[in-house]
């Protein structure tokens, strides 16, 4: 249902919406309406999910947050944050046909991807990785030839799977939750995804005991949020919150909030990435 | 690069995707699963559903009670949550062991598709909510005939078999050709739900083509082309067997070819 009807949605709104909402950036969409209308993920473990108590909430979620407050001050009035579900298949059409301002959720930056809608500057790093069951024997991306490894369609990790191990069979899941369904059935032997994403789901498992996150990265993905294409004014005003973010070293703390010891999934940033962090701000 | 303009967006459209290698020829795959899936499903559907109309009909209070529970179920329930029901529930309720295991982890290598678990799930889910549909739409066609014309069928000394066979079946089959067009449309479409549990239909090729070339618009236009173009040619089909076995003299309002 979710993915054929709102690809479907997506353009039937391109045709009915499309020619008006170009005329204006979107912050004076933003003014003029007073809502920062924004896509995010609802699996997406802890970037942006849904918890026991129903509530959407995650790391991205904060950044979202973050970038409305900054709205806020250099608008002078309130402005409301209004959350919208987007997959893999709907976000880059949902910000290419200006329905949603912006989306945070867990993007990886590509420039295939850049053709079409605008990055802004990284807010994260990882890589594809596999999530086994613990004494399935499998170590490595060699190690799947020859047998069922799902995938979530249309990410990154498929494409780099499908590339980098040819002779796995390649099974697709709307989601990484159907994914991990999948494959504590024992329909795929590994599911594939970013290296924080499946160590979020093993945390979110029964008995994370059991799984484990295996093998080298064998793709980059640094996260992103997607802007439209030629609206340089938002990229920056985006760009520039995360900067003000990194600087006064809130982003460190919202990082530990959700990735820290206590997080919800343990991920310690590496040096590495702090410096990286550090050296994407630009002076003021 | 003309429609995109008049459409106001910023767009750059590039058709060549839908026939260039790969994209075309996954396109192609999907096509074929979708018309093999759909058509199997649709055999299903035909054969369960003949079945459940008939006892729907029949007088005998058991039989017609389970019929109307099934198409209570699967008519009433939607499909999706259906398909997941199959994919993800129904090997489960087997106990745990290597028989458990083949289902889930089928994948064989046929000349036609691979077959494993994401097809069979889809085909039981498609055939079996389709197969409600048509059990209702069959027992519309045979309780549209009057009453009297089973009696007199009875009275003339027919057993109830022979009055099936020679009276119900032949007039309401005949009758419930129109919307059994509709439903057999329908599999079609509805087969694109497959996509949501990993089965490589049309729909599923189209998002493939779409996620590795980002001209989502272009993969949308084709798959709408694709199904527009299956539902045309059943519809043309259909309305051939609706005047070839039309009754004469029977809601015939243009239907009769004479």
């Amino acid at each position: 249902m979710r993915k054929s009807l709102s690809v479907f949605l997506t353009v039937l709104v391109m045709l009915a919406s499309a020619a008006p909402a170009l005329a204006e950036t979107v912050l004076e969409k933003i003014t003029r309406t007073g809502v920062l209308t924004a896509g995010t993920r609802t699996a997406s473990i802890p970037f942006a999910f849904i918890n026991e108590k129903n509530e959407w909430i995650g790391f991205s979620i904060d950044f979202l947050e973050a970038v409305r407050a900054r709205l806020e001050k250099k608008l002078g009035k309130p402005i409301k944050l209004d959350k919208k579900e987007v997959t893999p298949q709907t976000r880059i059409p949902l910000v290419a046909n200006r329905t949603i301002d912006l989306e945070c959720g867990s993007t990886t930056y590509t420039r295939g991807r850049d053709e079409t809608v605008d990055f802004t500057i990284n807010f994260f790093f990882t890589g594809s990785q596999l999530l086994v069951k613990k004494g399935s024997g499998i170590k490595t991306l060699a190690d799947v030839a020859g047998k069922r490894v799902g995938a979530t369609q249309g990410t990154t990790n498929e494409k780099a799977l499908r590339a980098q191990q040819p002779r796995a069979d390649v099974v697709t899941f709307m989601d990484h939750a159907a994914g991990f369904l999948a494959l504590e059935q024992g329909k795929i032997v590994a599911y594939v995804t970013d290296g924080i994403l499946l160590a979020g789901l093993a945390a979110k498992a029964r008995s994370p005991k059991d799984y484990e996150v295996v093998g080298d990265f064998f793709s980059k993905d640094p996260y992103s949020c997607i802007v439209p294409e030629n609206d340089s004014k938002w990229r920056d005003f985006v760009n520039h919150a995360l900067m003000e973010l990194i600087d006064s070293g809130k982003y460190f703390e919202m990082y530990d909030k959700w990735f820290g010891e206590k997080g919800v999934v343990a991920y310690p940033m590496s040096a590495q990435v702090r410096n990286y962090m550090l050296m994407q701000s630009m002076p003021e | 690069m003309m429609l995109a303009g008049i459409l106001g967006l910023q767009y750059e459209f590039r058709w060549s995707v839908l026939w260039e290698s790969p994209y075309g020829y996954w396109l192609l795959q999907g096509f074929k699963n979708t018309i093999v899936l759909s058509l199997l499903a649709w055999a299903i559907a035909l054969l369960l559903g003949i079945a459940l109309g008939l006892l729907r009909t029949a007088p005998w209070r058991l039989p017609r009670a389970i019929a109307t529970a099934y198409v209570e179920f699967f008519r009433n329930t939607p499909l999706l949550v259906q398909l997941f029901f199959w994919y993800f529930a129904v090997p489960q309720i087997l106990p745990a062991g290597p028989v458990r295991d083949a289902i889930n982890s089928l994948n064989l290598d046929t000349p036609i598709l691979t077959l494993n678990f994401e097809f069979l799930a889809a085909l039981a889910g498609l055939g079996v909510y389709t197969s409600a549909r048509v059990g209702e739409t069959i027992r519309a066609g045979i309780q549209s005939i009057p009453r009297q014309q089973t009696e007199a069928a009875l009275s003339s000394g027919l057993s109830l078999i022979q009055v099936y066979r020679h009276v119900l079946i032949p007039v309401g089959f005949r009758i419930v050709i129109p919307p059994m067009a509709t439903e057999f449309l329908s599999i079609f479409k509805n087969s694109s739900l497959a996509v949501t549990i990993g089965f490589a239909e049309v729909t599923f090729q189209t998002q493939q083509v779409n996620s590795y070339t980002f001209k989502g618009l272009e993969a949308v236009t084709a798959a709408t082309l694709i199904y527009l173009a299956i539902s045309l040619t059943i519809a043309a089909f259909m309305n051939r067997m609706e005047h070839r076995y039309a009754i004469p003299g029977l809601i015939a309002r243009g239907a009769v070819r004479e």
